[in-house]
């Protein structure tokens, strides 16, 4: 996910525009000089002034280039695979809190969150033998902490736990 | 005095508060050494827990695990050149080769020993400056709170170790999460686009937790999972450290000073005052040709200095609300939560809670020295653990730690679009903890600059007319050209060089 500056810079100076745009047109308060709308206009243009800064490269010689720590004699690592779904694998995460937020209500607690653990697992390289133990237990243990102990309202769906 | 002292014992000394304690400092131990799950993503995943405790618990648990974690970072450091948290990175080559040299156990002992001690400067320091400091702040109005927040997301930007344009576009970032919701001057809805969960604005709690435990995980998914660590004995771990100590005691010093100067200043936490502590302490030494050959300066250092900013960063957030560090970022959110909101009145009218804070830290940092040595050397068991098993318990934690916040779902869906902002910020050298601090800190500043501008009538002037507000102006103006003026100073140097050459 390494964007050129021009591109990250960009996307700030339309966002930060924007941000001013939307502070402006908010309602000021009557009879009051300042109101909601100053601070976004404050954030909006500054924002955008990054923007352009990070286009024309400003500030770009003080970034420090990540170390990369080098491997002990002896081991040598496996490149990771470079094609254009492995980057993709990144994504996961966020998209597995999506799925829990829209199946946890039908599904409930334990079903959904064995999927999520069976699968984030997987995806780092766990084999079935390890990973199916664990999204089998571990569901029961967090419901246990949280569910039981400190009382969070977690969905119940089709299979109720025992207690 | 004596009185609120004994009053603040009696608040620790509850088995609640004992448990807690004891259970968090377990649970930092093991999250700090595991590599990769740093010590704020810890304290970011405890809060959910710590709503259902009592405020000192709660805070007690803060206090224990960021502690722990924050020392125990330099487990895998010392074993595998892998740092279990940021704060270990500047010296994690030093103990790993003080590992291939054979003295692992003074390594890691070097560590538990500094960290205590390095923990009680914090402490000391907390105790010593916040009072006089809750007297001067009593005295602010919100022309010196403007500034001075101000002044904090400058240093924010100033210290991290990337680009301070980019550091800036971050905070401001931060600061237009904040503006969503309608708590603002005028109460109307304001970017949030008809959603109606959006009017609450972004909660800062699931914000963190996405941008520090959802975008590790993500990061996990495309890095290789670190070697496991070979299994050995060790000797004595505290042999040696008293010797270390007489020897390098002025070293212990400087270490807790920067370390205590770096967590006051906001937004700088344990891994700069790490960092910048190693290179000091490199440069002043007699023998600096030993550096990165296993030598064990450094570590007394720089482990002073990393446990040291813990405490102090508690300082600027008990007192302003302004977060030293992230760790006390959460912190404060935790505090306002429990009613124990932050202000210089918190250490007149909660005298008692300010000092059962004082004394857990002293007693976390205590029950480090045991603790740690236990922990060391059951550590290779723990970090058999693959990363395939940790990471989806993470991710449950998430889910459920932010449900649990405001037991609806937005808070999942908060951390997860967090999470990709925080990993795709990282990624293009775009400090997420500039925009955390912008998170935090968006509402007071809004609060300061637009009560004041309403005061001074639409007036600049007023900003600049109280002493301390012009002093505190002029820092925070000055911050913000330094960079500038390293820009041009590097511009002119080569210039200079050349025609020196040329000459």
């Amino acid at each position: 996910m390494r964007l050129p500056d021009s591109v990250t810079g960009s996307f700030l100076v339309v966002l930060g525009a924007a941000a001013a745009y939307g502070g402006w047109i908010l309602p000021p308060v009557p009879g009051q000089p300042v109101g909601p709308n100053v601070f976004p206009l404050v954030i909006g243009i500054g924002l955008a002034l990054c923007g352009l800064a990070i286009v024309f490269g400003i500030g770009h010689s003080f970034e420090e280039e990540e170390e990369l720590v080098p491997l002990e004699d002896g081991q040598v690592a496996a490149p990771p695979p470079q094609s254009k779904l492995y980057g993709l694998r990144a994504l996961l995460p966020p998209a597995l809190l999506l799925f829990y937020v829209a199946a946890a209500d039908r599904l409930g607690f334990i079903i959904t969150a064995a999927i999520m653990v069976y699968i984030t697992a997987t995806a780092l390289g766990a084999k079935w033998k390890l990973a199916l133990p664990l999204a089998a237990l571990s569901p029961f243990a967090i419901h246990l902490i949280f569910g039981k102990l400190l009382r969070v309202p977690l969905p119940a769906g089709l299979l109720p736990t025992p207690w | 005095m004596l009185k609120t002292l004994i009053d603040a014992f009696a608040l620790i000394s509850t088995w609640e508060v004992i448990i807690a304690m004891f259970a968090a400092s377990v649970y930092g131990l093991v999250i700090g050494s595991l590599p990769g799950l740093s010590a704020t993503m810890a304290t970011a995943l405890l809060v959910p827990v710590t709503f259902y405790l009592s405020p000192i618990a709660a805070i007690a648990t803060i206090v224990a695990a960021s502690s722990m974690a924050i020392f125990s970072g330099d487990i895998p450091g010392a074993l595998l050149r892998i740092p279990g948290t940021p704060a270990s990175a500047a010296y994690a080559d030093e103990a790993y080769a003080m590992t291939r040299k054979g003295q692992a156990e003074l390594a890691l002992g070097a560590g538990v020993w500094f960290s205590a001690v390095g923990g009680i400067a914090g402490v000391l320091s907390l105790m010593i400056l916040a009072p006089p400091l809750a007297e001067i702040a009593l005295s602010f109005s919100t022309f010196e709170y403007f500034w001075l927040a101000l002044l904090g997301l400058m240093c924010a930007t100033l210290v991290a170790r990337s680009s301070p344009v980019k550091a800036i576009a971050g905070m401001f970032l931060g600061l237009l999460v904040s503006c969503i919701g309608i708590e603002n001057p005028g109460g109307v809805p304001r970017f949030t686009f008809g959603i109606t969960d959006l009017f609450g604005g972004i909660e800062p709690i699931p914000a963190l937790v996405g941008v520090f435990a959802v975008a590790q995980v993500m990061r996990a998914m495309l890095t290789p999972e670190p070697p496991p660590l070979p299994r050995r004995k060790f000797g004595s771990i505290m042999a040696g450290q008293w010797k270390l100590t007489k020897k390098y005691h002025w070293q212990m010093t400087r270490g807790n000073i920067i370390g205590i100067i770096i967590g006051v200043l906001p937004g700088a936490g344990a891994d700069m005052a790490a960092w910048v502590s190693y290179a000091m302490s490199k440069r002043f030494s007699k023998e600096p040709e030993k550096f990165g050959t296993g030598h064990v300066e450094g570590l007394v250092e720089a482990g002073a200095s990393n446990n040291a900013s813990i405490a102090s960063g508690w300082v600027p957030s008990l007192l302003f609300g302004i977060p030293g560090d992230t760790i006390a970022a959460i912190a404060i959110g935790v505090l306002y939560m429990k009613g124990l909101n932050p202000g210089p009145t918190l250490f007149t009218e909660k005298a008692s809670s300010m000092y059962a804070i004082y004394l857990m830290f002293i007693i976390a940092n205590i029950l480090m020295i045991p603790l740690g040595i236990a922990m060391i050397r059951v550590a290779a068991y723990i970090l058999l653990a693959p990363r395939s098993t940790v990471m989806p318990i993470i991710m449950l934690c998430c889910a459920v730690g932010s449900f649990a916040i405001g037991n609806n779902m937005f808070g999942v869906v908060t951390v997860a679009a967090f999470g990709v902002i925080g990993y795709v910020m990282e990624a293009n050298g775009y400090p997420v903890a500039a925009m955390v601090l912008g998170i935090v800190m968006g509402t007071m500043v809004e609060q300061a600059f637009v009560t004041s501008l309403i005061k001074s009538d639409g007036s600049i002037l007023p900003f600049f007319e109280r002493p301390v507000a012009a002093i505190l102006a002029a820092m925070a103006i000055g911050a913000l050209l330094w960079p500038v003026m390293v820009w041009v100073w590097r511009k002119v140097k080569p210039v200079q060089a050349a025609a020196a050459t040329t000459r």
